[in-house]
């Protein structure tokens, strides 16, 4: 006689009624082999449920914590320079007549407006990309999280010193400096918009 | 109050951010979830990884949790799927093969049987994984196929194998007529 494989067996655990299953049930009802490896099996089910739980040997919640305000302040940090670049941009635009905001001839490094104000286009997309994948509602393992972290720290620092050359008297004799500023920050922004997006596919097993 | 509904009852505060209520929700699930880590993963640290990385995500998603099933249902996936990357992060050998070497199968000495703890830690990770989120959390291998990027026939064949392993290590075979 054919007893029935362990595939079978578990396989009679499961409430739906799938086809064949019938026929493995009479085979059960008729095999006292099959019947008590099926009965082993509940029984080995029930001991598995039945061990001791576990507990952590330290204080889980402290450092979760921790890490949860140090990120709630850095993205407020980047929302808030964000918001005061904005500002500050305007209040330049404003104060110089308007000029800024039109492509102005090339300084002597080359620098013109147009390519600052391009930076600050490419900057905002992809700002909307990252706001749009939303990547606080999504699950991220830790290494992502420190990486995602470190880029976010370095988006802050790249803000303050931008909205301090924004604001500064002199901002039209700072153009180089603006323009390699905004493009620190376009390639910040784009490493931070793949560290989300790129870790996505990975979050299969 | 047991801890469940203590974490119910400041749902809405820590979904409005509120601290002490992010604090509460969790440390209500803080021994089950470091229990179905520690079951899956092979070492404390990881285990211990795996609490940590789950309760961050909570802080930052339970703005999201809708109230679709149990709340300790929705931080107990979230749990199972932390716990199943750090498996593939750490890319753990398979170590079926030098386990079952290792163990003392197929010996008629009773005394050498396993008792159950070392049986399931002696399977291989992907197959403890299965085996306790089948067995004990009660997922279905849909659930299970769905959190590992597999096939539910995946799980099925998984599961099976590692409850012929248990049998073989426990000394439960059943003698043949």
């Amino acid at each position: 006689m054919t007893h029935l494989s362990m595939e079978q067996l578990l396989a009679l655990r499961e409430p739906a009624s799938e086809p064949g299953q019938l026929a493995l049930r009479e085979h059960v009802a008729s095999c006292p082999t099959c019947s008590a490896e099926l009965d082993r099996l509940h029984q080995r089910t029930a001991r598995l449920k039945a061990l001791p739980l576990l507990r952590p040997a330290r204080d889980m919640w402290a450092p979760v914590a921790a890490r949860h305000q140090k990120e709630l302040r850095a993205h407020r940090l980047r929302r808030a320079g964000l918001m005061c670049l904005a500002a500050a941009a305007s209040i330049a635009a404003i104060a110089l007549g308007g000029p800024r905001l039109l492509p102005a001839p090339a300084n002597d490094g080359g620098v013109t407006e147009a390519a600052i104000q391009e930076a600050q286009a490419q900057s905002a997309t992809l700002e909307q990309v990252l706001d749009a994948y939303n990547p606080n509602g999504r699950v991220i393992n830790g290494r992502t999280a420190g990486v995602a972290q470190v880029l976010e720290d370095r988006i802050a620092q790249v803000d303050q010193r931008l909205q301090a050359a924004e604001m500064a008297p002199e901002a039209v004799m700072q153009d180089q400096e603006r323009l390699d500023l905004w493009r620190q920050r376009v390639g910040l922004m784009d490493a931070l918009v793949d560290v989300h997006v790129t870790r996505a596919s990975s979050v299969g097993f | 109050m047991d801890s469940f509904s203590a974490a119910d009852a400041v749902l809405a505060e820590a979904q409005a951010g509120d601290a002490a209520a992010l604090e509460t929700v969790c440390r209500a699930f803080e021994v089950p979830v470091y229990n179905l880590a520690r079951r899956i993963c092979r070492t404390t640290e990881d285990a211990e990884d795996v609490v940590q990385e789950t309760f961050f995500e909570v802080c930052r998603s339970i703005g999201r949790y809708r109230g679709d099933g149990s709340l300790w249902g929705w931080v107990r996936t979230i749990a199972s799927s932390k716990a199943l990357m750090k498996l593939r992060r750490n890319k753990y050998r398979d170590t079926d093969e030098l386990h079952e070497y290792a163990a003392p199968a197929r010996r008629d000495d009773t005394l050498l049987r396993m008792d159950l703890e070392t049986a399931l830690e002696s399977l291989s990770e992907t197959s403890r994984a299965v085996v306790w989120l089948h067995d004990v959390e009660g997922y279905t291998h849909e659930e299970i196929a769905g959190m590992m990027g597999r096939t539910a026939s995946f799980s099925k064949s998984q599961l099976a194998r590692a409850h012929a392993r248990l049998r073989r290590w426990l000394g439960e075979e059943v003698p043949a007529p």
